[in-house]
């Protein structure tokens, strides 16, 4: 044996992962609040430590404007996913008779590249495009449907879609975890199918539900393809002023300094929705 | 004064596709009895107790409960309540919301505390209400989930292997403390277990089931002085199944030939059939005397040489090879004198009183 | 007990809800008309036929392909230790290592992005293929670590305890019975690997600099309406890839696990 203890050998064993993620979490992280702090015009950079690109991005309307969307699309996201994937986590969990299928079912789309599952859904909502399209073929409509892209509805749409089975694994492992016999005991005092669902089942995936929503809430603040491709100029988000700031404004500080910002809001939104999750959660009795 | 029957089962069956989990099961459990349902893993014991409680519904004949027949009503609309052999204590809850769990909404807030105390009283857990699921030990989640049930003044309290998941000590004393507390309470408690001194230290009856089919319904002491075969026989207790023959039949009095133990008169068993010459008798190996003289207070005895001994501690146990016969028998002596009287292959003497011979009636087999 | 016929009927609804979609990238790829609308002109190869034509597109198929490699070999590797390591033995810090790990999985694109972006040049390193496989890299070890996790886990500690008692070496024993045993998790863990950096557009966006990988290559066509019937018949052949990988690493990964779930 080369390792004395089951530690060191964990260590030694676990540090090249460790180590290369910490790196890459850390290292830029540090790098990203200096550049913060910094100036940059046209090619050079001015390393004096300034506030200044935190108060323009403090003090511009268009900043706060699409932080607060990113947020309020990503929530909405969050919410009409989850609400979608409980029902499904649910059947596959309690009620398939073929669990494995379905779960290859729902992970499998998941697998297809993210920029062509948006990009199908920029063909489909278009003006020219594949709904109204089929609708005119069918007679439904006279006239193609112009509030299908290029707004908040088509990037909510997309997310949603794009999102699903992160949401649905999750609660199902949560559901999976729950001991039968809870259930029975809930029915055997009384309950209805109804209540024993309102007062075992629920609770008891709320770990589920919390680890459902953050991981589709965080991810899809800082999206930046479905913005970009179906979200036109109302749709746009946080993600696409950061990409301008890295890419023709080339402002890097200004946009460390918005990578730094969207970080701790999403931080911040998350922390509070946890402790308020885990709150409601525990007064169900 | 007749009791009245609270339970009542008429030809039950449950089938599921080729296999019979249970079938012609026949039982009436009395107000205020603590019954149990006795037999090995897979015997069909738990099924009974689920189509009692409505988590199964059988395929054939009808469950009474308080004389309403409980066909189509489901399990939460049953006046009964169970305990589970995991206990089912839901982990995010702590103990005083798990015990009143059944009661919210049904009664004023202030009538399920006071009830909810009173419970946790009962089964010895005064004060804990808010202790979380997850701090509690086996034996008082066993605790919770027994007031958990009782709060709901269930007309019969079900309850699935309770103390299997407990350590041996435990389980013998949570074993008194149950009964005290059915007596004092005066409910019907069916327990399904496959621990026959638990089922015969507890129940005012048991029902021994084998294979889906309940075999004989009794008292501990009836069931294990008179089984109703050699299956059950054994199962209850230790038992020396010898073959006989059958000489003469007088009333209740059979006239046998006992093979080495001679010939003898028994005792009829009423609960099996003996009409052919060829059958089996039964010895409980503590109702045999082991000696080094031939015993003389004995109306019959037998030679044999010791083949095995086990040190059991509170008695010993020792395997004798007797002529004429292939098993040895087992005999059990208390341990009185903290010594080992017998050694392997010493020479011995078997003393029986005809009246410790328990008629097995004849093989129909 | 009578609800689960509109529960299924919601699971089916909920499957054509996330497979139609993506279906129309193949139907459309088919289309003789140039127009991505109903209804269908005709039916044509042209365009599939007209890929091998374009060298750039080519060009990005190299660059994902040799991105991809070497990816699914680095992150495989580093998770394979890690795996062993969290699986198999106790040490402090463990949970919090073992969360570090998965961190990648729920940091926003956009940042790990520009943060990665900004470090590389701060560092020295040019955007170009080599900053794209370590970006990958990085998004793809909560994903071989998770897959070979489950691997080991399945994996009974007494078999390298019998090996050593009978007296073969760590190495040895390593190869002869730990490898073979959790191999199928491996390959399983580097055609995911594989699959998560193809698929990956908005790091290698920002790091590949001059040298765009297939979704880049995709990214900058889409813009051209007049390429779209290529980029249908490019992205067709993209799920299908997908897909295809993604079931083999399935296949892969149910031959590890011992106990199987039914």
């Amino acid at each position: 044996m080369i390792f004395r203890s089951e530690a060191s050998r964990g260590y030694t064993l676990s540090a090249p992962a460790t180590a290369y993620v910490g790196f890459l979490v850390a290292a830029p992280l540090v790098i990203l609040i200096a550049y913060s702090f910094w100036t940059q015009t046209y090619v050079t950079l001015d390393k004096t430590p300034t506030l200044n690109n935190y108060r323009d991005a403090f003090s511009d309307p268009l900043v706060r404007h699409l932080m607060l969307r990113s947020i309020w699309i990503a929530a909405v996201v969050t919410v009409v996913t989850v609400a979608l994937a409980y029902p499904i986590a649910y059947f596959i969990a309690m009620k398939a008779r073929k669990k494995t299928i379905w779960l290859l079912l729902i992970t499998i789309p998941f697998w297809s590249s993210y920029l062509l599952r948006v990009f199908a859904w920029k063909l489909i909502l278009g003006f020219n495009g594949v709904m109204n399209s089929a609708l005119l073929m069918l007679g439904l409509i006279d006239e193609p449907l112009d509030f299908l892209l290029y707004n908040e509805f088509a990037v909510v749409l997309t997310l949603a879609h794009a999102w699903a089975p992160f949401a649905i694994l999750p609660i199902y492992v949560s559901l999976q975890k729950i001991d039968p016999s809870l259930l029975e005991a809930a029915t055997d005092l009384g309950n209805s199918s109804f209540q024993r669902f309102m007062r075992v089942t629920l609770p008891l995936t709320i770990p589920g539900i919390i680890a459902a929503c953050l991981i589709i809430f965080i991810p899809t603040v800082g999206d930046y393809v479905t913005p970009a491709l179906v979200g036109g100029s109302d749709g746009k988000m946080i993600a696409n002023l950061i990409q301008v700031q890295f890419g023709a404004a080339n402002n890097w500080p200004l946009g460390a300094t918005l990578s730094l910002i969207a970080m701790l809001s999403v931080g911040f939104v998350a922390i509070v929705f946890v402790i308020t999750a885990t709150r409601l959660g525990r007064r169900i009795r | 004064m007749t009791v009245r029957n609270i339970i009542e089962l008429r030809g039950v069956e449950k089938r599921y596709g080729t296999f019979l989990a249970a079938s012609g099961i026949n039982l009436d459990l009395k107000e205020g009895e603590f019954f149990s349902l006795l037999g090995p893993s897979g015997c069909g014991k738990t099924t009974v107790l689920r189509m009692i409680a409505g988590f199964q519904e059988p395929t054939k004949g009808t469950v009474l409960i308080d004389g309403q027949d409980m066909e189509g009503v489901p399990a939460n609309n049953r006046p009964t309540n169970m305990v589970f052999q995991s206990y089912a204590i839901f982990p995010h809850l702590n103990v005083g919301n798990n015990v009143a769990y059944g009661l919210r909404g049904r009664a004023p807030k202030v009538e399920i505390d006071q009830r909810v105390s009173e419970a946790l009283e009962m089964v010895e857990l005064g004060g804990l209400q808010d202790r979380g699921a997850s701090e509690l030990s086996g034996g008082q989640r066993q605790r919770v989930a027994l007031a958990r049930a009782l709060i709901m003044r269930p007309k019969v309290l079900l309850l699935d292997e309770p103390l299997s998941a407990l350590d041996k000590k435990l389980r013998e004393q949570m074993q008194f403390e149950m009964r005290n507390l059915q007596q004092s309470l005066g409910i019907t408690f069916v327990m399904v277990t496959h621990d026959q001194y638990e089922a015969m230290t507890m129940s005012d009856r048991i029902g021994v089931m084998f294979n889906g089919r309940l075999k004989q319904v009794d008292t501990p002491t009836t069931l294990y002085a008179r089984p109703c075969d050699q299956q059950v026989a054994s199962f209850i207790g230790e038992m020396n199944i010898l073959p006989a023959q059958l000489l003469a039949e007088n009333g209740d009095t059979l006239s046998i030939d006992a093979k080495a133990f001679g010939q003898m008169e028994i005792e009829r068993n009423p609960n099996v059939a003996t009409s052919a010459r060829d059958m089996n008798i039964g010895i409980r190996p503590e109702q045999l005397e082991i000696t080094t003289e031939k015993p003389e207070d004995y109306p019959s005895t037998v030679q044999g040489t010791v083949s095995n001994v086990a040190f059991y501690g509170e008695n010993i146990h020792y395997h004798i090879q007797v002529a004429g016969t292939d098993k040895p028998i087992s005999v059990s002596v208390p341990n009185y004198f903290h010594t080992v009287d017998f050694n392997r292959g010493d020479a011995v003497w078997l003393g029986l009183q005809s009246a410790s011979v328990i008629d097995l009636g004849t093989n129909i087999e | 007990m009578r609800r689960p016929s509109t529960l299924t009927a919601y699971a089916f609804l909920y499957l054509v809800f996330l497979y139609l979609p993506v279906l129309f990238l193949p139907l459309f790829s088919f289309n003789s008309g140039t127009i991505v609308a109903f209804p269908i002109k005709g039916w044509t190869l042209d365009w599939y036929r007209k890929l091998g034509e374009q060298d750039t597109l080519i060009q990005a198929l190299w660059n994902s392909l040799g991105v991809g490699t070497v990816v699914a070999l680095l992150s495989t590797t580093m998770g394979l230790f890690a795996a062993r390591a969290f699986v198999r033995y106790r040490f402090r810090g463990q949970r919090a290592a073992e969360g570090l790990v998965m961190l990648p999985l729920v940091i926003p694109g956009i940042i790990v992005a520009s943060s990665m972006l900004v470090l590389f040049l701060f560092i020295g390193l040019k955007p170009s293929l080599l900053t794209v496989v370590l970006g990958h890299t990085f998004l793809a070890l909560p994903f071989s670590v998770s897959i070979l996790k489950s691997a080991f886990d399945d994996f009974d500690a007494s078999l390298e305890e019998a090996s050593y008692d009978l007296g073969v070496g760590v190495f040895e024993t390593f190869r002869r019975v730990t490898l073979p045993v959790v191999s199928p998790g491996i390959v399983a863990s580097m055609l995911v690997t594989f699959t998560v950096s193809f698929d990956e557009f908005v790091l290698a966006f920002f790091l590949s600099g001059n040298q765009p990988t297939l979704p880049v290559y995709i990214w900058s066509q889409i813009r051209f309406p007049a390429k779209l019937p290529n980029v249908l018949a490019l992205g067709s052949i993209l799920l299908l890839t997908s897909v295809l990988l993604l079931v083999l690493a399935e296949y892969f990964r149910r031959r590890s696990s011992a106990s199987e779930v039914r």
